[in-house]
């Protein structure tokens, strides 16, 4: 059996406030293998987005571990947090969240620039990337210049091409409309059907719950339950 | 990439990185001419003294610079000149005997000061006087009983030209002795107290007057292609020129008036520089900031893609420092032309009220003109660029500690 991607043991995330302390993530425990194509659902404030942002070690848990490819990151410095992120993770958001004065080409290359991956290879993967996503001949538009699909596709593109252990994508479908959100559901099952690139997803959309193959309904922070259709 | 990405981010807001390029230049253009209007100004004040005293680098006997007197001479004043004439540094050297006197007609007399000068080795380059004869010309040998005055002098002696003057110094011995002149040249300065109280006459004559020997002066005047090269030439004299009695002295020693006058200016002019930087820097760091502070969320989006605070430092700096570059840049251009007409043509500045004529009573040039040696270019370009990277610095840091959990809120 291979080993999880991703295990949280025990996670809590709380956040002071006034003089209370809330608990957005409150002793979760959750796997996630590779290959996986999973949606954590649940109401909002049902701590699916810290949730990502924990895994995606853009935050530290309060208590608990979190373990990424057998490296536990709760306990990482900014710089390592920055590492395993750019080595690790790649993220998909509900924004976009382009590189503005790129190009869609750049904003793709810019993960393999910060890895140090040679020019010739970058150049190669970039383009492979762009066209498995559908945005050949748009390589050398800048964000502004491409519709939100075309954006989320550069996001895409962007998350995969460095290769990472996991793509966390939070709401990745809530901005583009209804053909464009399925051509991007289309595109990552094809990716991850094809390439075995794991996807975790947090959503409220329908779409994305109706093609996952594992469903995590999280409630007050806490796993509520699971539905494995694989 | 950074770098690339450092340049377009500076063009996202167009009017505030050209106001911004704008204060930069416009500081550059203050700093030149600033420091080009003092440098010329001193440099001229300093080329005046120089040519109407002691020259870059002074040789005179040890004490001379204390209890300046006649009594006080090198015996072997020309063979050090004509040693030092032969270094290739040293543009010229002359020796010169210095002393007060008493200058009489029939009717009047009055104090002032004597120079003795060769008019083989000196002319108008070395000794300002020579160069401001309006009347007349130089006396022709250094034998000659002949005598250039102020316009000053010949006013209140009640003489013109080829009339006859007395003047009376006291020699080694301390005894009073006189010889009679002819005028044969009268020179006007500006400068009241120059005009009116120094005059020439050729070194031979004073020697033979004084009873000094053929090659006896009071001091040997070295001249420099550049002033700022005397404290090295002094130093390079020492050993052997100095001991049996002499000293070197720097222009600073022998006019510590006038030095400490430019010291003094030249410390308000950088305090002066100080201000214009911080106003500089201040309009940089405030575009940086914001420009930073703006893109809180895309520096959170770049550090959820993995890049790492130290990145994003870099990323900042890099930008602040392409403000200073394309500053510089705009700064040179608008500099260029302002700083070619300033050094070329100047402006007269003569009709000022209340403009002074002379500092210390060294003639002042009229004309407002710019210079600038190659050290304080390179010191403009490279407090430009510090100052705009400083600037930078604390934004630089504040993107760099950006928690992107928070920053992808925003």
């Amino acid at each position: 059996m291979n080993e999880p991607i991703v295990k949280l043991d025990e996670v809590t995330k709380t956040y002071p406030q006034g003089n209370q302390t809330i608990a957005a993530v409150a002793g979760l425990s959750l796997q996630i293998e590779p290959g996986e194509f999973t949606a954590l659902c649940g109401p909002s404030g049902s701590g699916k987005t810290t949730t990502l942002n924990l895994i995606g070690a853009l935050d530290v848990p309060t208590s608990g571990t979190i373990v990424v490819e057998g490296h536990d990151i709760s306990h990482m410095s900014r710089a390592e947090l920055a590492t395993v992120r750019r080595d690790r993770i790649g993220f998909v958001f509900q924004a976009y969240n382009l590189i503005p004065v790129l190009t869609a080409y750049e904003n793709a290359e810019f993960v393999l620039a910060l890895k140090k991956v040679p020019a010739d290879e970058r150049r190669r993967r970039v383009i492979d990337m762009l066209d498995a996503v559908g945005l050949a001949g748009l390589e050398d538009r800048r964000p502004d210049e491409l519709s939100g699909g075309q954006q989320q596709r550069v996001a895409i593109a962007r998350a995969i091409v460095g290769k990472p252990a996991i793509v966390l994508a939070d709401e990745p479908t809530a901005n583009v409309d209804s053909e464009n959100a399925e051509a991007l559901l289309d595109i990552m099952q094809d990716l991850n059907e094809t390439h075995g690139v794991t996807f975790l997803f947090s959503t409220h959309d329908e779409r994305v719950m109706r093609r996952a193959k594992r469903i995590v309904h999280l409630r007050d922070g806490a796993l509520d339950h699971e539905e494995n259709r694989a | 990439m950074l770098l690339r990405m450092a340049w377009r981010n500076l063009w996202r807001s167009k009017r505030r990185t050209l106001i911004t390029l704008g204060s930069v230049a416009f500081g550059v253009w203050l700093a030149v001419t600033f420091i080009g209007v003092g440098e010329n100004s001193y440099s001229g004040m300093l080329e005046t003294g120089a040519r109407l005293g002691a020259g870059h680098v002074t040789i005179q006997p040890a004490g001379y610079q204390d209890t300046p007197g006649l009594d006080h001479s090198l015996s072997d004043a020309s063979t050090i000149r004509e040693s030092l004439a032969k270094d290739p540094t040293v543009e010229r050297a002359v020796a010169r005997i210095n002393g007060q006197a008493m200058f009489a007609t029939a009717r009047r007399s009055l104090g002032g000061a004597l120079f003795a000068i060769d008019p083989r080795h000196e002319g108008a380059e070395d000794n300002v006087l020579l160069d401001a004869i309006v009347e007349g010309a130089v006396f022709e040998a250094p034998t000659a009983k002949q005598i250039v005055i102020g316009r000053g002098m010949a006013k209140k002696l009640g003489v013109g030209l080829k009339k006859r003057v007395v003047y009376t110094l006291v020699d080694e011995e301390g005894e009073l002795v006189s010889d009679v002149a002819r005028v044969v040249g009268i020179f006007e300065t500006g400068v009241v107290e120059v005009d009116s109280g120094v005059a020439l006459v050729p070194i031979d004559t004073a020697r033979k007057l004084l009873s000094y020997g053929p090659e006896e002066a009071t001091m040997v005047a070295v001249f420099l292609a550049d002033h700022r090269e005397a404290a090295e030439a002094r130093d390079r004299f020492l050993g052997t020129y100095d001991g049996e009695g002499r000293e070197i002295l720097t222009w600073r020693q022998t006019q510590p008036e006038l030095a400490g006058i430019i010291a003094m200016d030249r410390t308000m002019n950088y305090v002066f520089q100080i201000l214009i930087g911080l106003l500089i820097g201040a309009g940089v760091f405030n575009t940086l900031l914001m420009s930073v502070l703006e893109r809180r969320r895309e520096f959170g989006v770049m550090m959820a893609i993995g890049t790492r605070p130290r990145e994003l430092f870099e990323l900042v700096v890099a930008e602040s420092v392409l403000v200073g570059i394309a500053g510089l840049i705009v700064g040179a251009i608008a500099t260029v032309p302002w700083y070619w007409f300033m050094r070329t043509k100047g402006i007269d500045i003569s009709q000022v009220q209340g403009m002074q004529t002379s500092v210390n009573g060294v003639l002042v040039d009229p004309v407002m003109r710019l210079l600038l040696y190659p050290s304080s270019m390179v010191a403009i370009l490279c407090g430009v660029l510090v100052l705009t990277v400083l600037a930078g610095l604390y934004p630089a840091w504040q993107a760099g500690r950006v928690p992107p959990v928070e920053s992808l809120k925003v």
